[in-house]
């Protein structure tokens, strides 16, 4: 399935994007019925003729409650919860926050020196970079990266966030480990063996040997000579 | 059978979530996840509790 939709991703969401848009335009159609149902309408001995098959209307309507009150809402909602989840994986999705727009600036910034640019600049990550980093925000991810993205998205849109924005938690080295662990590369190098179990724990960043993964602080803060740089739009 | 308000409530949410379906961005995936979400659960709530008493008024649970 994962092969399938990988295949097709644009198709699919586009497909999902009109799924949704049908399903909650049939449950507001259905809701604005019920909304608006008289009492004359479920007299008794009173049927409805729908598709050659006639019901009683109070049987007619509790279809229609059942299929507007709960098939359509759970519906529409994990259809929703697809773009939470799933529809973040773009790192357009990520830079529709401009706070986020550094880093996604510097990524393809071809003369910067940070982690998260040569992964780019090398094509190790050939699609959804953001997300293959911080892989714990999808839907296999941990309930702690979800509350903290929760937290995010409410900071982020009340405007209680100050910028340059910090990560708070501690980086979960699998997200690199996942794809370096077990490569010629990363054996080779003895003082990967010599730590591992700090690597492991997530105890000892990768980040403390290998560079910073995005622009500073200091850089990112506004005001500073390479703000502007970073927050330029057409990167986007 | 009077569902005004929990179809009141469904209108007000598939609002909302169509709006996030077609055009995901940070303000209306908040809108869904800390407003249209809940409202949902609340619908299907008040609406599964209107059918367990008709049922427990017609003896059948």
């Amino acid at each position: 399935m994962n092969t399938l939709l990988s295949l097709v991703p644009e198709a699919f969401e586009t497909i999902v994007r009109i799924l949704g848009a049908l399903l909650c335009l049939g449950g507001i159609g259905i809701c604005l019925r019920l909304l608006f149902i008289r009492e004359t309408d479920m007299a008794e001995g009173r049927f409805v003729r729908r598709a050659h098959v006639n019901l009683p209307t109070v049987e007619y309507y509790k279809l229609m409650a059942f299929a507007g009150l709960l098939a359509l809402p759970v519906a529409a909602a994990l259809v929703a919860n697809y773009h939470v989840f799933e529809g973040v994986h773009e790192v357009s999705a990520c830079g529709q926050c401009h706070v986020m727009r550094p880093m996604m600036n510097d990524l393809r910034d071809p003369n910067s020196q940070t982690l998260a640019a040569r992964h780019f600049q090398n094509k190790l990550i050939p699609e959804q970079q953001c997300y293959n980093c911080h892989a714990d925000y999808g839907f296999r991810g941990s309930l702690e990266a979800k509350m903290d993205g929760y937290r995010h998205l409410a900071r982020y849109v009340t405007g209680t966030n100050t910028e340059p924005i910090r990560f708070r938690g501690i980086f979960d080295n699998h997200n690199c480990l996942r794809c370096h662990q077990g490569t010629a590369k990363f054996v080779r190098v003895a003082s990967h063996h010599t730590v591992a179990a700090h690597l492991e724990t997530s105890e000892m960043s990768c980040l403390n040997c290998h560079g910073k993964a995005h622009p500073s602080r200091g850089q990112r803060t506004p005001g500073s000579p390479d703000y502007e740089r970073l927050m330029a739009k057409e990167a986007g | 059978m009077n569902l005004r308000v929990e179809a009141g409530g469904a209108i007000l949410a598939f609002i909302i979530t169509g709006l996030f379906v077609v055009w995901p961005n940070p303000y209306f995936m908040a809108l869904f996840s800390f407003f249209a979400q809940p409202l949902f659960v609340i619908v299907i709530v008040l609406y599964l509790h209107r059918v367990f008493r008709e049922l427990r008024a017609k003896g059948i649970v």
